[in-house]
């Protein structure tokens, strides 16, 4: 019974990730067979600035995008979770960006940016605010690729949200009402920490796709202007499949995985206090 | 004279075609059979692909009735990403269009066939091509490519609105561009720029770059190609021009217009001046045939007065398991009715001489000028590693345009990770 399964997990998971270890200790350039070079690639990727830029730029649209995300969508499931007329529909119109393809949706976006005929600065004209070139200022590119990283990734959290709020007993709310309880007040008090599993999974699972970001920089600003919005998952592209060098991709995907691995222990130890 | 040369180099490519080839056959009667792949960013969208499956193919399935050919369609900006993961995953296509800059490294690592080995020389290609252009396909003493289509970079001028502010010609000088690109800025009564004086940002900023480097005299490396070279005066000066127009002179605004715009500024009265591609002619025709008179090319003025050129040429992977329907299938994309096809659909310079005086060409005043000013035009690349090194151009260059580094750190910088990277391989 188990056979298949790990076969299964050997080949498509095992088998890339021990060829990603062995091929970050070489000098590989696709043309030519890889030749072991021991720690070089991670001795480049230390000291390489464009991959601290990008380090840096990813850290900060995780640390942007996951708790402002959470924090809509905890407020939108718990909004959704009453009792409402078309509330399948609020729910499916929320979690619509999670289903629609990144690329498309950067695309809607790259108009909305647009500096001469976007939707954003034509609304901000209408108030009187001059507009901005979003995208390729250095000091808003990053937020503004961030922006469609919070829009995007509300819907998916809303829904474990949402599932999570369907399994909270009745009755806390109503022997918290019988003792004159405020809805605010129960919000803080039942119903988040009654969510503090789901919040735990949903931070995780956030973080790891906050740190892959790839196709709506590769869309909206090909990591540009002056590698102000270069993520380490772009960067790894770039390496791999602009500059033909296998090896250094592979030892920047190790960086990443390393930044994850980390990532999730502290999640993990920070929850698990409170777990107990 | 477009057949005879199509036959030309047919012949020569046929007679000298490798003999050792396993699962391609070749009947013994000039007919070739077998499948091959073709990877092509010249026929992309469905106006290209129209042609290339609804004209061309089925005209060379009449010449080669047992060739079957799977197209892969690609945009030049994924082109680099199809290569590798083809050369990776050691299905690499038979026929391979590419750019001016690309050869070298493809050559220098064995992916491409030298077409020298097949009886394809210089001399035959200089005879029909103009050499600045075969030379793009050259690595190693040795032709791996046929060129099909060029493209320059150059300065445009809207004559109506440079007439309106006093001027009746282009710039003749740097110092006279700048001071008519400032004149002829517009900004509305809230400071919102609704003219630009001069676009640099509708092209990519690494050949526009080049095209200004080139016109102060500048390399991008050395005559050897041991190290690079774009860091002199001649290639600070054009960094430092083209930061000056946007931070100085405030002669078009970052964002103001971009290489995805729909309509080029230059059609639509949103710049006065720009620099342009040649394919601006055609845009321009399909958009508003009456601007076209009011459309007068100009090399940037500067020490040495240049354009830049690129292209697209064909070539041939040297591990084909059908070589003789794959040179059968380039051989006929580098003739002269394909080709001068190719190039209509993309508005671009054919490579052929024989197509130079062909209705297209001489209708069209941009691409007149490009073949005038040939002699004069220099195109990227050199070094194997160029595919590498230029993507760290854009970043550089647009931290200089956005005032983060002054243009000499900026291509300092630049150039010693470039030497690092040649002194790498």
């Amino acid at each position: 019974m188990v056979a298949p399964g790990a076969l299964w997990l050997g080949f498509w998971v095992a088998l890339p990730v021990v060829a990603t270890f062995i091929l970050s200790m070489t000098d590989y350039n696709v043309f030519n067979a890889p030749k072991f070079i021991g720690l070089d690639n991670y001795i480049h990727v230390w000291n390489d600035p464009v991959f601290h830029k990008a380090t840096w730029n990813t850290v900060v649209y995780t640390f942007w995008t996951v708790p402002v995300s959470m924090a809509i969508a905890v407020v939108i499931a718990v909004a959704l979770n009453q009792k409402l007329r078309a509330q399948s529909w609020y729910r499916a119109a929320f979690f619509l960006p999670q289903v629609t393809a990144t690329v498309a949706i950067a695309m809607v976006w790259l108009w909305i940016y647009n500096p001469q005929q976007g939707l954003l600065n034509n609304a901000l004209a209408i108030v009187g605010i001059p507009g901005h070139a979003w995208l390729e200022s250095t000091d808003t590119a990053l937020w503004a690729v961030s922006l469609v990283g919070v829009w995007q990734g509300i819907g998916m959290k809303m829904l474990i949200y949402i599932a999570a709020l369907q399994n909270v007993d009745e009755a806390l709310y109503e022997a918290a009402s019988i003792d004159g309880a405020s809805t605010v007040r129960k919000f803080w008090s039942i119903t988040l920490p009654m969510l503090k599993p789901a919040t735990f999974f949903v931070f995780v699972i956030s973080i790891i796709g906050a740190f892959q970001v790839f196709d709506q920089v590769y869309v909206l600003t090909d990591g540009g202007p002056a590698n102000s919005t270069t993520m380490m998952t772009y960067e790894v592209y770039r390496s791999a499949f602009q500059n033909f060098k296998m090896g250094l991709a592979c030892a920047q995907s190790v960086f990443l995985f390393a930044f994850l691995l980390v990532m999730t222990v502290i999640s993990r130890r920070m929850t698990k206090g409170d777990e107990s | 004279m477009a057949l005879a040369t199509a036959t030309a180099l047919a012949a020569t490519l046929a007679a000298c075609a490798s003999s050792d080839s396993d699962s391609g056959s070749s009947s013994g009667d000039g007919t070739v059979s077998g499948e091959v792949s073709l990877l092509t960013p010249i026929f992309e969208g469905s106006t290209g692909k129209e042609l290339l499956e609804g004209t061309l193919l089925p005209e060379f399935y009449e010449m080669y009735p047992d060739v079957k050919v799977n197209i892969d369609y690609s945009s030049y900006s994924k082109l680099n990403t199809k290569l590798t993961t083809s050369v990776a995953s050691g299905l690499v296509p038979d026929v391979m269009l590419m750019g001016v800059g690309w050869i070298e490294n493809f050559a220098k690592n064995g992916v491409l066939a030298d077409l020298s080995s097949l009886g394809l020389t210089e001399e035959e290609l200089s005879a029909t091509h103009s050499s600045m252009v075969v030379n793009a396909g050259i690595y190693d003493n040795k032709v791996y490519a046929v060129p099909i289509m060029l493209d320059a970079r150059f300065g445009v001028a809207r004559m109506d609105l440079l007439e309106e502010a006093g001027y009746d010609h282009t710039p003749t000088s740097i110092e006279e561009l700048r001071e008519m690109a400032k004149a002829l800025t517009v900004r509305d009564a809230s400071g919102t720029m609704t003219r630009a004086g001069f676009d640099l940002q509708s092209n990519d900023s690494r050949q526009v770059f080049e095209t200004f480097l080139f016109s102060g005299g500048g390399d991008l490396f050395n005559e050897d190609i041991t190290a690079p070279a774009f860091n002199s005066e001649a290639g600070v000066e054009a960094l430092q021009l083209m930061s000056d127009l946007v931070l100085v002179d405030k002669v078009e605004d970052v964002g103001y217009s971009s290489t995805d715009a729909t309509v080029n500024p230059l059609i639509n009265g949103r710049a006065a001046m720009g620099l342009a591609h040649n394919n601006l002619w055609t845009q321009t025709l399909e958009a508003d045939p009456e601007m076209l008179d009011n459309l007068e090319p100009f090399l940037i003025p500067g020490d040495d007065p240049s354009m830049f050129f690129g292209g697209t040429l064909a070539t041939m992977s040297s591990k084909s398991k059908n070589p003789e329907a794959a040179q059968a299938l380039l051989e006929f994309l580098t003739s002269a009715g394909p080709a001068l096809a190719a190039n209509e659909q993309r508005g671009n310079i054919p490579a052929l001489d024989e197509l130079l005086t062909s209705d297209y060409v001489t209708n069209n005043r941009f691409v007149q000028f490009a073949m005038e000013n040939l002699d004069v035009a220099k195109h990227e690349g050199g070094p194997a590693e160029w595919l590498e090194i230029r993507g760290n151009f854009t970043p550089a260059i647009e931290s200089a345009l956005l005032g983060q580094t002054d243009a000499k750190s900026a291509l300092d910088d630049l150039a010693a990770t470039s030497l690092a990277t040649m002194d790498s391989n």
